[in-house]
């Protein structure tokens, strides 16, 4: 089949400025010229069908028949070179590191904020920010046990970190089912490329999780909102590799500050919750008194330090937006490293410099919300029409604080099926980092892309896709 | 393992059973009803109505018993709770809560019974090509059975599925031997093929057929049937072979201090396995599957006390 090469000035994955195919993409461009168009469609009905039967299925709500959709899965591959990861690894390892010293910092001795590297209000009055966890022993100093760096590439050929996830980061299991769907259904491309594994991702997790108490022998749970969830797929999946009980609010209760579950032999005492439940809803005494999600005491039992958390409460400060400029100067810091992974330049509308510069040059930034996630309530500068530029700056004038503004980036783009043939799309990647006795990855992450054309959001909630992500071994190919 | 697993586990194997069981009582009685005479036909088939006891709700939203209205209440209709269709997705809302505890080829056996019955809801099933169902039906069952037995692990989640599956399954067999030995007693003196058509037909619902063939012969005798539905151990779907799973995965799960569910099926399982057709003959047979049926019951709400219920 052909491929349809990139608008000049963007970067591509697959070609270079002149059109030449890059090297580490070189089996996989071979593959596609020489691939047949029926067999290529054939083979995507075939996935589509696979991913039905498995169940990887997003719910809707609302919807009667169908409830379930499936997140379009993307046949070709997005490829990274050996040395590029070789860096991405390094980088992300260190930033992961920078977050946890600074989430333990501003819970005991606040030291980068009376070094004066950020300021006492950018933290404490932070909405994320819980008193409630000050103080409180961690094993290992551990907060953020899983997180996932959202990343991008932009024209410079520059990895930049777009967003730090150090919540609940959904998707690991997209990249596990991606690649198993690419083996299955082209088993022959991995014989000649030399793929990385991911597989191995639910061990490393587990011995993350494990790592997280310092009992000799934890028993670990997974703890999810319920079957409705729109990544309820993905916690079946990973209690399920991983051998844990996958349990909702209602199998637990807590008895003397110590957690339990229901079991049909009697209480069983739990001691590390992988929750992918948000911490306002963990514990209706101590968060929202609406949370059917989650356990009653819970949050008692955590502060005795009869529970592990992972992730922990109250890490949502370090991955704000508003939070986010400072990371390099963290890794600065608690690391006295430079920072290898670059952040995009970000300036903050709270600061009068910054926001002159901001309402002067509107059309050609992109305004965030400094508390938003999803890819909602922004402003793309480039894209918007005069009534929606003049409407920022209003909102930008009233509450300057609410706001950060980025230069426009645009992310690299990929090969990619589409309805006219193979042409590029845009994409971003999140790796996933796993913080126990040692920080340790998988060679990969989950590739999302925007199948419109042109488009830039890659949010599955808003029509973006997956890809199949290959880390290569060596880059002699 | 956890009692709300425990619990899915059990309703998702007592759900696949019954939409196994509702083909083939289905099956039968449209076949059967081919072959009776026209004034019987409305009778036999509402037998698949009286075992699982929808008549009202079967007249309330059809009215006339003929097979296609049959077919589609048992099998399509998503207003009744106990059609295939909404049993089958019955079973796989409870397997996608304990996906955590099935095997990827199980989950993948529940998952495609409901795709495709989503499918076949979508081009409906006729008098004629509804045999083809029927056979979908028992085939996705060998399947999910055939996954299930071929991997996954012998632990607590094997055992509280197939007690599910016994439960059920004893609770069937007591059923439809009830409702056609009424039936075939009924029609006996007036009419012997039509009994005799009663027996073959029941033994035909609980794929008890040949086995009958082979243990007595081609003479059918309503107390051997009964006989060889109740007493015989080597029958699958006779109380006997039930009864005695139930006892034997009762002792495989662990337990704790709960012994009461134990105790009765062990006592329902004594009466059965030191009984003889005299004593069922003495009793009476109806007395003595509406004895049985109180008794099994009682023993499934007894399990869910013991190890699903949760009181902290």
């Amino acid at each position: 089949m052909l491929i349809k090469t990139p608008e000049e000035g963007l970067y591509d994955e697959l070609f270079d400025l002149n059109n030449r195919v890059r090297p580490h993409y070189r089996t996989l461009e071979n593959w596609l010229i020489n691939s047949d168009e029926d067999l290529i469609a054939e083979k995507r009905r075939e996935a589509n069908v696979l991913f039905q039967r498995l169940g990887i299925t997003f719910n809707v709500y609302g919807q009667d028949e169908g409830t379930d959709r499936l997140i379009p899965f993307d046949l070709i591959p997005r490829v990274i070179s050996a040395s590029d990861w070789q860096k991405l690894q390094s980088g992300l390892r260190q930033r992961v590191n920078a977050l946890n010293r600074f989430l333990h910092d501003i819970y005991h001795n606040f030291d980068i904020v009376r070094a004066g590297v950020i300021n006492a209000e950018q933290v404490f009055a932070n909405p994320q920010y819980q008193p409630g966890m000050q103080n409180l022993k961690l094993p290992r100093n551990l907060y953020s046990h899983i997180a996932g760096i959202d990343l991008i590439r932009n024209n410079d050929g520059d990895f930049y970190v777009l967003e730090d996830n150090l919540r609940c980061p959904s998707g690991v299991s997209y990249m596990l089912e991606n690649r198993r769907m690419m083996m299955r259904l082209f088993p022959e491309l991995f014989a000649e490329a030399p793929v990385a594994p991911v597989d191995h991702y639910p061990a490393l997790l587990g011995e993350t999780l494990r790592a997280a108490s310092l009992k000799p022998n934890p028993t670990v749970v997974i703890l999810t909102p319920g079957r409705f969830n729109s990544a309820y797929f993905e916690h079946a999946f990973l209690a399920r590799q991983m051998g844990v009980e996958l349990v909702e609010g209602a199998d637990l209760f807590v008895r003397k500050n110590k957690v339990f579950m229901k079991t049909t032999i009697g209480p069983q005492q739990v001691d590390v919750i992988y929750r992918r439940i948000d911490d306002d809803f963990l514990d209706p005494l101590a968060g929202n008194p609406q949370s059917m999600l989650g356990v009653p005491g819970l949050y008692g039992a955590y502060r005795s330090g009869n529970v592990v958390l992972a992730n922990a409460m109250g890490t949502g400060v370090a991955d704000d937006k508003s939070i986010y400029p400072y990371v390099p100067d963290m890794i600065r810091f608690y690391l006295n490293e430079e920072p290898i992974l670059k952040n995009v330049p970000t300036w903050q509308c709270r600061l009068p410099k910054d926001l002159k510069y901001v309402l002067e040059h509107l059309p050609e930034l992109v305004v965030k919300e400094a508390q938003g996630a999803g890819g909602y309530g922004m402003l793309i500068g480039p894209r918007a029409s005069k009534k929606e530029i003049s409407h920022f700056r209003d909102l930008l004038k009233a509450k300057p604080h609410h706001y950060i503004a980025q230069p426009t980036l645009s992310l690299s783009t990929c090969p990619t099926f589409v309805d006219e043939g193979i042409a590029p799309r845009h994409l971003d990647l999140r790796p996933f980092v796993l913080s126990g006795k040692k920080v340790q990855m998988v060679p990969g992450g989950l590739t999302r892309v925007a199948l419109k054309e042109g488009s830039l959001v890659v949010n599955s909630s808003q029509g973006g896709g997956t890809k199949d992500t290959w880390v290569l071994e060596d880059d002699l190919c | 393992m956890l009692s709300r697993d425990a619990a899915s586990l059990f309703w998702m194997a007592r759900y696949l059973e019954r939409a196994e069981s509702q083909a083939r009582l289905l099956d039968i009685s449209l076949t059967m009803a081919l072959i009776d005479v026209p004034e019987d036909r409305e009778e036999q088939l509402s037998v698949p109505l009286l075992v699982t006891g929808t008549a009202e709700e079967f007249k309330e939203l059809y009215g006339d018993v003929t097979p296609q209205n049959l077919i589609d209440f048992m099998l399509l209709d998503d207003r009744h709770p106990a059609s295939v269709f909404n049993i089958i997705q019955s079973a796989r809302d409870n397997a996608l809560h304990v996906r955590g505890n099935l095997s990827a080829d199980v989950w993948d056996s529940i998952n495609l019974s409901y795709i495709e019955m989503k499918e076949l809801r979508k081009t409906g099933v006729t008098e004629s090509n509804a045999s083809q169902i029927f056979d979908w039906t028992r085939a996705r069952s060998h399947i999910f059975r055939g996954a299930a037995y071929g991997t996954l692990l012998r632990t607590d989640a094997f055992h509280f599925m197939r007690l599910g599956t016994f439960i059920e399954r004893a609770d069937t067999t007591a059923r439809v031997l009830d409702i056609r030995h009424k039936m075939a007693s009924a029609s006996q003196d007036e009419h012997a093929t039509r009994s005799f058509f009663e027996w073959t037909a029941l033994l035909h619902s609980l794929a008890a057929f040949e086995a009958y063939q082979q243990i007595y012969g081609h003479n059918i005798l309503p107390l051997n049937v009964a006989e060889l539905l109740i007493l015989e151990l080597d029958v699958p779907r006779s109380l006997h072979a039930c009864l005695h799973e139930i006892v034997a995965l009762l002792e495989l799960v662990e337990s704790g201090d709960a012994r009461k569910a134990r105790r009765m099926a062990n006592s329902l399982y004594a009466n059965i396995h030191f009984g003889d057709r005299d004593y069922i003959a003495e009793r009476g047979l109806h007395e003595y599957l509406t004895d049985f049926l109180e008794r099994i019951q009682a023993i499934s709400g007894q399990i869910q006390k013991d190890y699903m219920g949760w009181q902290v």
